[in-house]
């Protein structure tokens, strides 16, 4: 062999060895285990911790909280999915983007030197998923924020842990009376509230006719404890027991008067009117939506506008009513009272 | 190897020796250098390490029609892996696709929108903004993306240094101890999937939460997803979601026409939607 040639072996032996050599100490010993990548890698991207720790794990300290949320819509999963912990708080573990939110009791530390977020506003938290905006598909719950709350805070009416149930909504007996007992009973309410409940031009009391008799039963038991306060009302209250009121609330409740206004026109023209508010509770045309709510039927205009003046200066005091009506001034309030008692007397509910 | 090969060469003269030694030189350096392709297998005949095993084909499912442009996956995928709070990089996203009345194009916006930022008022909170309402809108709907986690993945082809690189469970990760941060994958990425992290020099992507998914958690914006609009699973288990997913509906991939063969689908999106 030409000694030319045999160098040139020599030479790429040479550079063999030396990319050999190279090759084991430079290249990282898990490297072709697996493919063309560090195997190590693997096991170092999986190393990391999760933040997320899913419900059972809230649940475990704050039983309270999940026992309302397990039972709310929040954790139905008729849309494929349910609304967790984590979706509102942040991670469980692990920091918290922008450390706004900081735990009421532990400060920023949850549960050691970890962040859990507490939302205090809850306007911009719900509206997240329930503002109406385009592209958000029907089937989600929608709301025009301004029409449905004003400017209050979510978490005034709802219970931030089951939404649907409304804080708003009080508890009354469910003990029906007997309406006939309580026709009996009512010789004392003509006077002020008209014949069978109905009133009218000139006489001081509100229409009851057709009202909610839970609403009834709760006023009566109210104007008796002193709660709500009325000289006239606290005379005739006061002699009434616990099964007159019934009585008399299902009696009122049971009378009907005319006149059936439709919906979503309704709600429109409600809109409209500026009573958009009100009517997410009291309806479009009066007729609540639950019977813990007052009906605002057949209500003449003077009788609204005192009773949301005495809200707005505390003379009377509800948790929801109070704080909307001191948003209201004079202008709005004159417009929702006109717009409630444009019809004289009706009845029906929007949904029928 | 090399060197019987050029020993060969030898008997074949000049031409055939010299084209042999390209060979050999080729060969050497094929055993040191990257060689993508070998790479962009969708699986490797070993199983990788950790709990994955290769005995997992994972997959994700979108379905667009139930998606409400919430956010709350942007924000929960920031923080469960630590990506950087601005507007401006996100391992997945949302887009609103709005068609006006009268305009062929639809109008496109994500949570980094200058008119979304506004709304929310902060780069490290996102929301949509109430705006379109002058418009008369045809059609409207928004659509999660992420990482497309490829069976052939562009990306892992261009990588010069192997750092990026596609499991055996079907994940294309990164190795931030290789990446060099030349941003070569950032630009094969057809999907613009990838972005580059400033501060530690790296390429960063969606991992399908990789932390998680070993332990048998699912992925963060998964677990957050409030409408069951983000499905994710092993396709090797025929009761999974992902499974039942792609059973029940009529599935479509991003940009097909790469031939990158995504590994998420999509439920309820149109034509526009690249």
């Amino acid at each position: 062999m030409p000694k030319h040639v045999r160098r040139l072996i020599l030479v790429l032996l040479g550079f063999g060895v030396l990319a050999l050599t190279v090759r084991h100490f430079v290249v990282d010993r898990s490297f072709y285990r697996y493919g063309h990548y560090r195997a190590d890698a693997l096991a170092e991207i999986a190393r990391d911790q999760p933040k997320f720790r899913g419900t059972a794990y809230c649940q475990s300290c704050h039983g309270a909280e999940y026992d309302a949320w397990a039972h709310s819509p929040h954790n139905r999963a008729d849309g494929g999915g349910i609304v967790k912990c984590e979706v509102c708080h942040g991670p469980g573990a692990g920091r918290d983007p922008g450390h706004d939110y900081i735990h009421a009791a532990t400060g920023p530390v949850h549960p050691q030197n970890l962040h859990l977020a507490v939302p205090t506003d809850t306007r911009a938290l719900c509206s997240v998923c329930h503002e109406q905006i385009v592209g958000r598909p029907a089937q989600q719950r929608q709301i025009v924020i301004g029409d449905h709350a004003g400017a209050q805070q979510c978490s005034l009416c709802h219970d931030v842990h089951a939404p649907s149930r409304l804080k708003g909504a009080i508890a009354v007996a469910s003990l029906a009376g007997s309406a006939a007992a309580g026709q009996r009973k009512s010789a004392a309410c003509i006077a002020c509230h008209g014949p069978a409940g109905v009133s009218a031009a000139g006489l001081l009391g509100p229409t009851l006719a057709g009202q909610n008799r839970a609403y009834l039963a709760a006023a009566l038991a109210a104007y008796k404890s002193g709660a709500r306060k009325n000289p006239i009302m606290l005379g005739v209250a006061s002699s009434l027991s616990s099964t007159d009121i019934e009585d008399v609330a299902s009696w009122f409740s049971s009378q009907k008067c005319a006149v059936v206004p439709g919906g979503a026109e309704q709600l429109a023209a409600a809109r409209k009117a500026g009573a958009a508010m009100c009517a997410n509770c009291h309806g479009a045309n009066g007729v609540p939506r639950s019977d813990a709510w007052p009906s605002l039927l057949g209500q003449s205009g003077d009788y609204l506008k005192g009773a949301l003046r005495s809200y707005a200066s505390a003379d009377r005091s509800h948790i929801v009513m109070s704080t909307l009506a001191r948003g209201l001034d004079d202008a709005a309030i004159e417009r929702v009272a006109a717009w409630y008692s444009t019809a004289a007397c009706k009845r029906g509910r929007e949904d029928e | 190897m090399s060197d019987q090969e050029s020993t060969a060469g030898v008997n074949g003269g000049r031409r055939a020796f010299l084209g042999c030694l390209g060979g050999a030189v080729a060969a050497t350096a094929s055993a040191l250098l990257p060689d993508p392709g070998r790479a962009a297998l969708p699986a490797s005949p070993a199983a990788p390490a950790g709990d994955a095993a290769g005995k997992h084909q994972w997959a994700f499912g979108v379905d667009a029609t139930k998606c409400i442009g919430c956010l709350r996956c942007v924000e929960a995928c920031k923080a469960e892996n630590e990506v950087a709070l601005d507007a401006h990089h996100f391992r997945t996203w949302v887009e609103r696709y709005v068609y006006v009345e009268g305009v062929d194009e639809p109008r496109i916006d994500s949570q980094s929108d200058p008119v979304n930022i506004a709304a929310s008022g902060s780069e490290q909170h996102y929301r949509f903004a109430n705006r379109y309402q002058e418009e008369k809108v045809e059609k409207a709907f928004f659509v999660p993306k992420l990482c497309n986690h490829c069976t052939h993945p562009a990306c892992v082809q261009v990588c010069p240094t192997g750092a990026t690189f596609k499991t055996a469970d079907g994940v294309v990760l990164i190795d931030h101890t290789y990446c060099i941060g030349c941003q070569y994958c950032v630009q094969a990425c057809p999907y613009g999937a990838r972005f580059f992290d400033v501060e530690n020099r790296v390429t960063e992507k969606c991992t399908w939460c990789y932390h998680r998914i070993t332990r048998g958690l699912l992925p963060a914006c998964v677990e957050v997803c409030p409408v069951g609009a983000r499905v994710f699973g092993d396709r090797n288990d025929k009761q999974s979601p992902i499974s039942r997913f792609l059973a029940e509906n009529r599935v479509e991939v991003l940009k097909p026409e790469t031939g990158n063969a995504p590994n998420v689908f999509y439920v309820g999106i149109d034509k526009d939607v690249r």
